[in-house]
């Protein structure tokens, strides 16, 4: 499903914030993405969106070099990836239906397909009685399943998390994590970044560490903290073209009508 | 580009609501400029007639002395017969000459009090084939017994002096509308940054789950569109009662017709579409310099 080549990535000449980092998810799993602060996990995630591209090295989402993917084509690879955030990013002026609404309306689905896949997803994270609450009606915890409702309301093949338990108390975060488990039973990829030791020691599910822009850890079933290496996955033997890429699972890049962009991007 | 008209309708009246100050702002000074670029063009068409008509009619005027003998007026009639350039001629007598002289002199009383038909200069009225000849013709009667001044008059000299000051008046209008067009330019461009800045949360979303760049942008566009527009509307409104006054104008002072409807809506639709430029083109450059999408 994403599958990353030797990329590096920096921002000051001279200090990478990823180097030479290769690594490869398969569809349907469920990875936690640990690192202390600066470590890279969020220019990874940004990679990822294409909000950056890469110094070096390439980026396949699904069969894709997003690398080499023409502007007008990333909001097409963006339909593809779900995004929660530490913050939520709700609108404050829209209610909890409306803010998930935006995300299919602003990609121009119908109104009859809005109006049940907004329903569907907010049964689904069990916010289906409060939909017309705006979010500072909410509390924390429901404010991030609405930004996670808004993530999953187009099946994306991948949910990417930058710490969204990060706002939250225990209780709170494993309710979140219960349900990005039923979202990544779906088939659905789920990538997390987090700093939370509790849920990633309970969860037991593949961690991958950076320090320093540099990949110090891929272990299948790993803890938060630094793990005994036989539980380690070989690093070095993942190497380019050894795991196949989903066909069954391509992007869909192309718009159903065809799209005119005139700017690069910068 | 899968824009549904709904949408783009709601979000661009949301914005120009939201943003109603800074709209105004910028539809207001639309409108002050197009009101003078569009005055300004009536204008021209107004002078550009008036000096037709004149160039037209008359061409050459040989006023003679009051006193002046028969036999001087046929010496003169002579020279004007053997002109191939003159086409027409007619002479004004006394009575005719004190009738024209009260109408030009309607605004000077004093002057016109002083006046009497028997004291009153009569005049040869002439067209030339070509009224830009009247120099050349002008010179055959220097000095000719009994002519007014020892020269015939010719308007070309007026004509071009009006000419260039209809011209300069001009000028000063399109410089004053071109400042106005461009501030008013940078407002729209203004209005829309603020839009922009206003709505970041909402267009930082839709960048995430993939709108489209012609999606994010066209509200906006379409705000910048509807400031110009409005604005251009009001100007065609000051223009059509400029025109109004223009029409008095021409009916009581000048001898040419009125602006006909086709000129008038060239004139309107003109003013429109620079409007709408101006809307466009200042929303456009701040989507482009303010909108990251």
């Amino acid at each position: 499903m994403i599958r990353i080549d030797n990329v590096t990535k920096s921002y000051i000449a001279g200090i990478d914030a990823l180097s030479g980092l290769s690594l490869e998810i398969d569809r349907g799993e469920f990875v936690f993405l640990v690192g202390a602060s600066g470590s890279g996990k969020t220019t990874f995630l940004k990679l990822l969106l294409r909000e950056e591209t890469p110094d070096a090295g390439s980026i396949w989402v699904a069969g894709r070099d997003i690398g080499r993917l023409a502007p007008a084509r990333i909001p097409y690879l963006r339909r593809n990836l779900g995004c929660v955030f530490q913050d939520f990013r709700l609108l404050p002026n829209k209610t909890v239906a409306e803010n998930v609404a935006f995300a299919l309306e602003v990609i121009g689905q119908s109104r009859a397909v809005i109006q049940t896949q907004v329903t569907q997803v907010l049964d689904l994270v069990g916010l289906g009685q409060k939909m017309d609450r705006r979010p500072h009606e909410l509390s924390g915890g429901e404010q991030q399943r609405v930004a996670i409702a808004r993530a999953f309301v187009n099946r994306p093949l991948v949910l990417l998390a930058d710490e969204p338990t990060g706002n939250l108390d225990p209780a709170t975060s494993s309710g979140i994590m219960k349900l990005l488990e039923r979202i990544n039973k779906t088939g659905t990829t789920v990538l997390m970044a987090t700093h939370d030791v509790g849920i990633v020691d309970e969860m037991r599910r593949r961690v991958i560490q950076l320090e320093h822009g540099h990949l110090v850890r891929d272990q299948a079933r790993g803890i938060y903290g630094d793990a005994s290496e036989t539980q380690s996955r070989s690093v070095s033997s993942i190497t380019v073209g050894t795991v196949p890429l989903d066909e069954d699972a391509e992007l869909d890049l192309m718009p159903h009508r065809p799209v005119r962009a005139r700017r690069g991007h910068r | 580009m899968a824009v549904s008209f709904d949408y783009v309708v709601k979000e661009t009246a949301a914005n120009l609501w939201r943003n109603r100050v800074m709209a105004l702002a910028a539809v207001l000074t639309v409108a002050v400029s197009l009101s003078l670029v569009g005055t300004a063009l009536l204008l021209r068409q107004v002078v550009n007639r008036q000096i037709g008509q004149w160039s037209n009619n008359v061409s050459l005027q040989i006023f003679m002395n009051a006193n002046a003998t028969p036999q001087q007026l046929s010496e003169v009639k002579v020279l004007i017969s053997q002109e191939p350039q003159i086409t027409k001629c007619t002479y004004l007598n006394h009575q005719a000459s004190y009738l024209q002289a009260k109408q030009v002199l309607s605004g000077e009383q004093t002057a016109f009090q002083a006046l009497t038909p028997a004291i009153t200069p009569t005049l040869f009225r002439c067209q030339l084939q070509n009224a830009n000849d009247a120099p050349a013709v002008a010179s055959i009667f220097a000095g000719a017994p009994g002519v007014y001044g020892g020269q015939a008059q010719y308007p070309q000299k007026s004509i071009r002096t009006m000419q260039r000051i209809t011209n300069i008046l001009q000028v000063v209008l399109l410089v004053i509308a071109i400042v106005l067009l461009i501030s008013s330019l940078v407002l729209i461009l203004n209005a829309i940054r603020m839009a922009i800045f206003a709505r970041r949360r909402e267009v930082s979303v839709m960048k995430l789950v993939g709108a489209t760049n012609w999606f994010i942008r066209i509200p906006f566009i379409l705000e910048g569109l509807v400031q110009g527009l409005i604005g251009a509307i009001v100007a065609a409104g000051v223009v059509l009662l400029s025109n109004i006054g223009v029409n008095y104008l021409v009916r009581h002072y000048l001898s040419s017709s009125t602006i006909p409807v086709s000129q008038l809506i060239v004139t309107e639709v003109v003013v429109v579409l620079i409007g709408v430029v101006v809307g466009v083109l200042g929303s456009i450059i701040a989507v482009r310099r303010f909108l990251d999408v």
